[in-house]
């Protein structure tokens, strides 16, 4: 066993030789060669074919990768972008309501605070708001409440640092009102639907839709020609001593969010200072 | 099982031409036929490592367009050689077979070199240890202990099932 391991050593040493020696004595191995390379050049070919298949696939696989990470990079990237073009919008139109309000309280003839609303309550029961000034802002109840639109309604309950504000439309709420256009004057009441009515009016008033109705200022509570909504729909109950009117408030209660608090008091009719359809 | 371990060495020889030059390290490549013919070698002893050693070095010698029978000499004698260390050394643990290829390789580099001085072989011994035969030699070991984890794991895998 062990010659046999040894004679397989010799014997391939001595093929070696001879090859070397043939080689060195000018006996070209060329056709060997060439028999070599006729099996193994296809299967070569093949073998770097399929090679080059393999690194195309894995180079596609890391474009698919990076490509992917990528994608989600900017995925986050569109998302930061939006989110910021939102701040911006939400800023820009901030900044559009408070230059209107700043402008409002540029020409009212009286002291006024502006205030934030921080709380809603919409419920038929209550309707209200509340906005971060109290006490110590120097807020007093029944104070009116208004937005470049019109008359919002008047403070009902002053707290340490806010104020509640009862809406025009609480079912609780009534306010002085006129229309503008034949100063007929009438009740104005929220109503537990949410709208606004104009009561009380006496039956030959000539009051027709699209009137604006404003505070009256009778009792001094509220500046007289704040607005406070358009007439949408007369009420005649036909033999009824007065008749009523339903109004589309100025104010969309819903989208305030910055208000002003009226703290002093004017005798001037302020219906020019507003622009209720703006 | 003769036929298996000469298609293992045409194999490596093929991959030799084909996909070890993509394998390629600042220029150094791995002797991938070499490796077949130690794990060959440690597996079926001196016979079959050196039959495997031959072939394998024939073939590239035939596609390398260089003296047919250098590589063929120096292989066998590195199959041989490794075959009949089976035995003698704990050859089983990577921790012989890893180092124990390396320094085959540089064995193998040396013979081949000193083979080649009977034709006159231009280079000298230090630049080819500096720039082939040893990166080469770590770069086998490398391999080699890729290749032993491989083997160790498919062992597992077998036994598991």
């Amino acid at each position: 066993m062990r010659l046999r391991k040894y004679g397989l050593l010799v014997a391939i040493s001595l093929v070696c030789l001879l090859l070397l020696t043939a080689q060195t004595r000018g006996l070209g191995m060329g056709r060997a060669a060439d028999a070599v390379a006729l099996v193994v050049t296809p299967i070569q070919a093949a073998l770097v074919k399929i090679h080059r298949g393999a690194i195309g696939l894995w180079t596609a696989y890391v474009d698919w990768k990076s490509v992917r990470s990528e994608n989600a990079l900017l995925r986050l990237e569109t998302e930061r972008f939006r989110l910021q073009a939102l701040q911006a919008e939400e800023t820009r139109q901030e900044n559009v309501r408070l230059r209107r309000l700043l402008a409002l309280r540029d020409r009212l003839p009286l002291a006024t605070l502006a205030g934030e609303v921080v709380g809603r309550e919409e419920d038929g029961w209550v309707r209200a708001l509340t906005v971060n000034r109290g006490r110590g802002s120097g807020i007093s109840r029944q104070s009116p409440v208004i937005v470049p639109e019109g008359l919002i309604g008047r403070v009902l309950q002053v707290r340490a640092g806010a104020s509640v504000i009862q809406l025009l439309n609480d079912p609780a709420s009534t306010v002085g009102g006129m229309v503008q256009r034949t100063r007929t004057p009438g009740l104005v009441e929220g109503h537990a639907q949410g709208m606004v009515r104009l009561k009380f009016m006496a039956r030959g008033a000539q009051v027709a839709v699209g009137d604006l109705v404003v505070t009256s200022g009778v009792g001094n509570l509220f500046p007289k020609g704040v607005p406070i909504g358009r007439v949408v729909a007369i009420q005649d109950k036909g033999s009824a001593l007065f008749h009523y009117a339903v109004l589309a408030p100025a104010v969309d209660f819903a989208r305030v969010e910055e208000v002003l608090l009226l703290t002093g008091q004017t005798q001037q009719d302020l219906a020019g200072l507003f622009h209720p359809d703006s | 099982m003769w036929a298996q371990f000469l298609l293992m060495a045409f194999g490596g020889s093929l991959a030799q031409w084909s996909v070890v030059p993509a394998l390629s390290l600042a220029g150094v490549t791995p002797d991938l036929p070499l490796i077949v013919t130690v794990f060959v070698a440690l597996q079926r002893g001196p016979g079959t490592g050196c039959l495997t050693g031959f072939v394998a070095g024939f073939l590239q010698d035939m596609a390398g367009g260089g003296l047919i029978g250098v590589q063929a000499f120096t292989k066998a004698l590195a199959g041989f050689g490794m075959g009949l260390l089976v035995g003698r050394l704990w050859v089983s643990s990577p921790l012989v077979q890893v180092p124990g290829l390396v320094l085959l390789t540089v064995a193998e580099g040396l013979a081949r070199y000193f083979l080649l001085q009977f034709f006159h072989f231009p280079a000298s011994l230090g630049t080819l240890m500096a720039y082939v035969i040893l990166p080469q030699a770590l770069y086998n070991g490398f391999l080699g202990s890729c290749c032993v984890l491989c083997m160790s794991l498919a062992a597992a895998v077998r036994r598991q099932a």
